[in-house]
């Protein structure tokens, strides 16, 4: 088993990570940031090092720094947390040259899926439905012969990477043109790469991604799915387990393609298979995989009462048997977790970084908070603005609607503006409650009529 | 964290902390302590150079017949932002690395306590994943202090050399 783990991350998931870690007797050695010094996770672990000024690229987006910091305090492992370079082949390739156990799965595992035009090829390899799309398209010719093929409407996509960079939807032919180039120097400002793919444009989806884990022995098993249909800008805002939505056929199918690719790959350690669920269509289409531990794993957690972040150090330190057996895994229970961020709904989503003069979250029965936010902690403006996540457990959807619409009344924090209002909205809204929405009714349907609501009070 | 298992131990762990000390080592009929202030130290040894402690690491192991489960003392390391003496311009380390004091090993050090130098003038090396990386001066003046032993790990911002500025 691993004895010393090197975090190479921050805020929530660190705490996450080295709480983890210490339950299973494994040390921790946290690498913060100068801006980072004075936090919870640096408070939890059992050594600090800082390993550069506050701003990420100088700090925890280097991976030659936390490689060295892990080798120089004995740490037999690293943990890379979500986001940064958690799916950086670099760093993986790089701990695992230098004989440090890299807790996720192998460098060649996350290069191939990190590019997802070479991940639709396995998972089309693999015999899963993928949604319609092209090879790489390098000129807006191209692009446009792509369309035409594809029927409009079509999403550009980058194929070096994900989140929403470099994603741009056309409706008309000529709406290529318009948006072939801003597409291309998105993706090259982000990834490095302006190779750009054609998908086809499902209008009514919902955002269903399959948890699994594998011992990188051809064996994997799924953890159920999740819907993270409240987006916005391509970035959750609400997750759910399961998704009732989904059919029980359907839904196995759907686990039986997560399953089925990550198995063909000797997918090591955990990850996450995202598809589309066309709500009309009934069927569900591959977009891509994440080669991480997620933020919304926790609703995960909940709804099958695994650890998966110590799963993930079981797995990594070669625990014999650490990867458990299929019908080990019972799902019952409803989870919901909203994501805090520190900005402003009603200016634009203004970040708002400060000091927390007063954080009082709720709890109880089904009320979970990961959070690295104390009364007094200044929230950086380095970073990105999610201060924490609040996951709320109960018997049904309705119920755990109930739960959370009362917890977020009772989540106070002062001294910051918080997107805690929206939150609230989006609990509240008979769409939500009812179920009925997709991918974009968070930004084209609940904002404006959110937004327009705040004009005329 | 575990807690030690003696109250003793604890107590040794904490002063020697708020000491100026690099190195303690104790052995008793029940247990044997060992201290440093070198991280990567595991075992009694020899002297090391006293380095002023910012960057100071604890660790114990009980060893010993006595021992149910070999509980280690972990103590928290910050990197703490040293203080230069009065009139004095200290040179800090621009990231997290591996300092050395001499462009090879076995070379002659870059500088040595009492040496003039300018501001261009190369100090020490700091090692990243075996990208070296040279620290100037910064400033003229003479070499007051090192603060860092040849091949320790030091943290951002962690004092290296002392210049006595004229």
């Amino acid at each position: 088993m691993i004895k010393r783990v090197l975090i190479a991350n921050r805020g929530e998931i660190a705490v996450r990570i080295s709480r983890a870690a210490h339950s299973l007797g494994i040390e921790v050695v946290q690498a913060v940031s100068d801006a980072d010094r004075d936090t919870m996770a640096a408070d939890l672990a059992d050594r600090v090092v800082v390993i550069g000024p506050a701003s990420a690229r100088d700090s925890y987006l280097n991976s030659d720094l936390v490689i060295h910091a892990a080798k120089a305090t004995g740490c037999d492992a690293l943990h890379p947390g979500y986001g940064f370079l958690s799916e950086r082949a670099k760093l993986a390739q790089g701990c695992e040259d230098e004989g440090i156990i890299f807790v996720g799965p192998r460098a060649q595992v996350i290069d191939d899926l990190g590019d997802k035009l070479r991940a639709r090829a396995i998972a089309e390899k693999a015999g899963i439905p993928l949604v319609p799309g092209s090879g790489h398209v390098r000129t807006v010719s191209e692009a446009r012969v792509a369309a035409e093929a594809l029927g409009l409407p079509v999403v550009m996509k980058a194929s070096a990477g994900g989140g929403g960079r470099g994603m741009f939807v056309a409706r008309e032919i000529d709406a290529i043109d318009e948006f072939f180039d801003r597409a291309s120097n998105e993706a090259l400002e982000a990834f490095g790469d302006g190779t750009l793919y054609l998908e086809r444009y499902i209008e009514n989806a919902r955002h269903v991604e399959v948890q699994i884990a594998g011992d990188g022995k051809g064996n994997a098993i799924h953890f159920g799915e999740r819907d993270c249909s409240v987006q916005r800008r391509y970035q959750k805002v609400v997750e759910e387990a399961p998704c009732v939505l989904m059919s029980e056929t359907l839904r196995k199918s759907l686990h039986d393609a997560a399953v089925k690719l990550v198995s063909s790959l000797s997918y090591l350690n955990v990850g996450t298979v995202e598809f589309l669920f066309d709500v009309e269509r009934d069927a569900f289409y591959f977009i891509e995989v994440n080669t991480r531990i997620q933020v919304e794993h926790t609703v995960t957690e909940q709804i099958t009462g695994i650890d998966l972040v110590q799963l993930q150090f079981r797995i990594a330190g070669e625990e014999p048997h650490s990867l458990p057996s299929q019908s080990a895994i019972t799902i019952n229970r409803h989870a919901i977790e909203c994501r805090l961020n520190a900005e402003d709904p009603f200016n634009n989503f203004m970040p708002s970084p400060g000091v927390i003069q007063h954080w009082c979250a709720p709890s109880g029965a089904g009320v979970r908070v990961d959070s690295h936010c104390r009364d007094g902690y200044l929230v950086p403006p380095y970073y990105d603005s999610m201060i924490g996540k609040l996951v709320i457990t109960a018997n049904d959807r309705d119920s755990a609607v109930q739960r959370l619409s009362a917890a977020l009344e009772d989540f106070k924090i002062e001294g910051l503006v918080t997107n805690i209002p929206l939150l609230r909205a989006i609990v509240d809204h008979k769409d939500f409650r009812d179920n009925s929405f997709n991918t974009k009714w968070l930004e084209q349907s609940m904002l404006p009529e959110f937004e327009q609501t705040q004009k005329e009070e | 964290m575990a807690k030690p298992p003696k109250g003793d131990i604890e107590s040794l762990v904490r002063q020697f902390d708020s000491s100026d000390w690099t190195e303690l080592h104790v052995k008793t009929n029940d247990f044997e302590v060992y201290l440093s202030t070198n991280p990567n130290s595991s075992k009694p040894g020899g002297h090391k150079d006293a380095a002023a402690p910012v960057n100071a690491s604890v660790s114990t192991s009980n060893v010993g017949s006595k021992a149910e489960s070999v509980d280690v003392v972990k103590s928290k390391t910050e990197s703490a932002r040293s203080v230069v003496p009065e009139g004095m311009v200290g040179v800090t380390a621009p990231n997290l690395g591996t300092f050395y004091s001499s462009p090879k090993p076995g070379a002659a050090p870059y500088v040595s306590v009492g040496d003039r130098v300018t501001a261009d003038t190369e100090v020490c090396l700091i090692e990243v994943m075996k990208l070296f990386t040279p620290v100037r001066s910064g400033i003229d003046g003479v070499i007051k202090e090192i603060c860092v032993a040849d091949a320790e790990m030091i943290e951002y911002q962690q004092l290296l050399v002392i210049i006595d500025p004229a």
